[in-house]
């Protein structure tokens, strides 16, 4: 029992975290709480605010564990929704709306980064998917990231709704290839 | 049912992305727990998506973890050999028994009306039997208002006595995105494996188009017939089902229902 499980199965890591385990908390802490952080971040742009708006997202999902159903999607999804809406909650609280006008200062971010244009020997998954077409990866990280609608992102960006959907269906797909999946 | 269109429609990218409307994510929900390939795809996608966002993580300051950890409370090792969290998902399916005594109890209004209905065929009777003496021709009428009437009756105790029925499963339907307002009962005898619809609430059917009826059995849609066209208000009897559904759900087909349905038309769909 005292040995620190260093993987866990996604089912045996939910079985433990609704025991309300420590050392599953722990893992879960150590594996997500990057990629939960960087969301937050990205929806706040405000590192200070983020470690608070992350310490509540954190907790609710320990108080609210008993109410995920793992037959509804995984996890992380599960835990990424609770620490985007968090994060959009704490953006509203302050009167601000949520950084919309960031976003053509992130267009030309992409745009940068596309001219990146790293060898093949070099090329490893960070590169791969760097490489994505930027106008789509910019699409699935407002989306996914930072709590856009389909509808937003559209009018903003000035681009019909349907390429927006069509879009960011072919830059998942494209990821499922990148990660083989 | 064509999975592979409904899997590049879209539309579970966009529901693993959250932005699905309620109606939507039900229909995903629904789905993917009938369909194996639908509930595959949706966690490719989902890993996908957790596999992406852990490529960008931004690791949080050190200290915030122990400042995190340290308002938490857990279990001591002697907790955990429990079972408690079996405790809790045993009761999910209690809950559910309650709310389905609690829809069929909320539901006196089929005794009501029943008991409604004949004591207006009651009245209509005397009152016939007065107009009896005066004319033939207002007979003709008054029997065809007791008929109706007689009907509505039979009806409703037939829906009540199905309601009432220990061996009859309730399976409620609610509407899809197509038309949400709708409802249909699917009232299945676990024990006769007959089956009935009572038709709530269903849009009509455009010309030269009908209802049809389906089981979803291992993940292949059954045919289980169509509705017949003067469906409202009534109970209908449709095919027997041959094995244990994992759901049923009402789709609009040609005119004399289809060998496989069409999931662009699917109206309604509940669970079993």
């Amino acid at each position: 029992m005292a040995t620190k499980k260093t993987n866990y199965s996604e089912e045996d890591l939910v079985a433990s975290l609704k025991q309300n385990n420590r050392e599953a908390y722990e893992y879960l802490y150590e594996r997500y709480s990057g990629a939960l952080f960087s969301v937050i971040c990205k929806v706040l742009r405000d590192e200070e605010k983020a470690e608070d708006v992350m310490q509540d997202a954190f907790l609710k999902i320990w108080k609210s564990i008993t109410s995920y159903d793992p037959a509804k999607g995984r996890l992380f999804t599960w835990m990424l929704n609770i620490a985007r809406n968090s994060a959009i909650d704490a953006v509203r609280s302050e009167g601000r709306k949520p950084i919309l006008d960031d976003i053509t200062e992130n267009l030309d971010r992409t745009e940068q980064n596309a001219s990146y244009q790293p060898s093949t020997s070099t090329l490893d998954l960070k590169a791969l998917v760097e490489n994505l077409k930027p106008e789509r990866k910019l699409l699935v990280d407002l989306v996914y990231f930072q709590g856009y609608t389909q509808e937003e992102v559209s009018k903003e960006l000035n681009i019909p709704l349907g390429t927006v959907k069509s879009r960011i269906r072919t830059a998942l797909q494209d990821l499922k290839l990148y990660f083989n999946i | 049912m064509n999975t592979q269109a409904y899997i590049e429609s879209g539309i579970l990218e966009e529901y693993v992305l959250g932005v699905v409307s309620p109606q939507e994510k039900q229909e995903v929900e629904c789905l993917s727990h009938i369909y194996p390939e639908v509930k595959a795809e949706l966690t490719r996608l989902e890993s996908t998506l957790e596999s992406y966002a852990l490529q960008h993580a931004q690791n949080p300051p050190r200290a915030l973890k122990d400042k995190i950890f340290a308002q938490m409370e857990f279990a001591s090792e002697d907790d955990i050999t429990e079972t408690e969290p079996v405790l809790v998902e045993e009761s999910a399916p209690e809950s559910a028994a309650e709310i389905r005594i609690g829809q069929q109890s909320a539901r006196p209004l089929w005794a009501l009306m029943a008991v409604a209905a004949s004591v207006v065929l009651a009245l209509v009777s005397s009152w016939a039997v007065y107009q009896l003496t005066l004319t033939n021709g207002q007979n003709e009428k008054l029997a065809a208002q007791m008929k109706t009437l007689q009907t509505t009756a039979d009806n409703n105790q037939t829906i009540a006595s199905y309601y009432r029925n220990p061996d009859v499963r309730i399976i409620r339907m609610p509407g899809l995105d197509k038309a949400p307002e709708s409802t249909v009962v699917a009232l299945w005898n676990q024990q006769t494996q007959e089956v009935f619809l009572d038709v709530q609430n269903l849009p009509a059917a455009p010309a030269g188009k009908q209802y049809q009826l389906w089981t979803i059995v291992d993940g292949k849609p059954v045919d289980m017939g169509v509705l017949a066209q003067d469906y409202a208000g009534r109970v209908l009897q449709m095919k027997r089902a041959n094995a244990t559904p994992a759901a049923f759900a009402i789709t609009l087909e040609k005119e004399g229902g289809s060998p496989s349905p069409t999931l662009e038309e699917m109206y309604v769909m509940g669970k079993v």
